[in-house]
């Protein structure tokens, strides 16, 4: 007889927990969407000009001023390196015809 | 080379480079005089001015050398091999701009130097890729397989490009989405120096692309020159 009860009680619990775990809501989920859908939002749309006396003094004038000087530092050392190229170049062409006159004379 | 076709290749470079100049001149007053300050950023804004065009040349310097590479693949001529390589190293020029400017304007807007958001991990991607082409390319001097192997890597580069550009459309990150897909644009005055940079910037690139160009082209001749001399 219990042992009847034990297998009733336990067919009733496997039937009726998928049933109620299906109709619960599910909230966490929910909320982790919205969270991950508001941080896809936070990134900048838009740049607005400030107009007046609003307009910020100069707080970010270093990195400014870093990053221009990192440009033209960066360009002139490429000139640099092509003048490098160049002067290589130049230097192997006239040993080339050096080498050339000298086996014309020979 | 012709006399003519030379003479007017001169000029056309000339025409370039004195537009390009002007550009500049005019680009940095737009930037520094005419475009207002931005509300939120304040002045570290005006790095955007160069970092976005820079980002720009970047993919024109990329777009060529894969180019030059794929062409030089189908037609073995050295000419398209110098425009690769040309191509090479003026997009990591420019991508090397856009990775140290780039910090410095996210250590103010986002309180970091550097975070692995999409587009700056595949624009990273993208440099690390035509680095190991130049690092390829400068290995003693390159014979036709680390001619060929490099062509290939620079064709393999080509598809991280789309990847960086729509990485801020397609995946979620913190990167600005100003000028493009759901974005809010721009100040009138801001569009006119943008407007004015990327010009100057295009312009930039061709100059640089050209010139290193005939340098290689030279540089290869002259190494032609030298073996023909040995073999003589």
């Amino acid at each position: 007889m219990r042992a009847l009860i034990a297998a009733l009680v336990l067919g009733c619990t496997m039937l009726i927990t998928p049933m109620v775990v299906a109709e619960s809501p599910p909230e966490p989920e929910t909320a982790a969407s919205e969270s991950q859908k508001d941080a896809a939002e936070e990134r900048a749309t838009q740049f607005v000009g400030v107009r007046g006396p609003e307009a910020e003094s100069v707080s970010g004038g270093a990195l400014l001023l870093a990053a221009y000087a990192i440009v033209w530092a960066l360009l002139f050392l490429f000139l640099l390196r092509m003048r490098g190229l160049q002067r290589q170049t130049a230097e192997e062409l006239e040993r080339l015809s050096a080498e050339i006159r000298a086996s014309g004379d020979r | 080379m012709s006399d003519a076709r030379q003479s007017g290749s001169s000029t056309v470079w000339s025409l370039v480079l004195f537009t390009t100049l002007a550009l500049f001149a005019a680009t940095l007053y737009a930037i520094f005089v005419v475009a207002p300050v931005e509300q939120q950023m304040g002045i570290v804004q005006k790095i955007f001015y160069f970092h976005v065009p820079s980002a720009y040349a970047m993919y024109i310097g990329f777009g060529v050398s894969a180019v030059g590479s794929a062409v030089y693949l189908l037609k073995r001529d050295p000419k398209w091999d110098a425009i690769g390589v040309a191509g090479a190293e003026v997009g990591t020029l420019f991508c090397l701009i856009v990775l140290l400017t780039g910090p410095l304007w996210a250590r103010k807007a986002w309180g970091v130097w550097w975070t692995w958001d999409p587009r700056l991990t595949t624009t990273l991607l993208a440099g690390m890729i035509f680095a190991a082409y130049l690092a390829l390319r400068s290995m003693g001097n390159a014979g036709e397989v680390e001619k060929r192997f490099a062509a290939g890597l620079a064709l393999f580069g080509l598809v991280d490009l789309p990847l960086i550009h729509y990485s801020v459309q397609r995946w979620r990150g913190v990167h600005p989405t100003v000028i493009t897909g759901k974005g809010g644009g721009l100040e009138s005055e801001m569009y006119w120096a943008l407007g004015l940079s990327f010009i100057a910037f295009t312009g930039l690139a061709v100059l640089l692309i050209w010139a290193r160009a005939s340098a290689e082209r030279q540089r290869e001749e002259t190494a032609r020159l030298r073996f023909e001399l040995m073999h003589r």
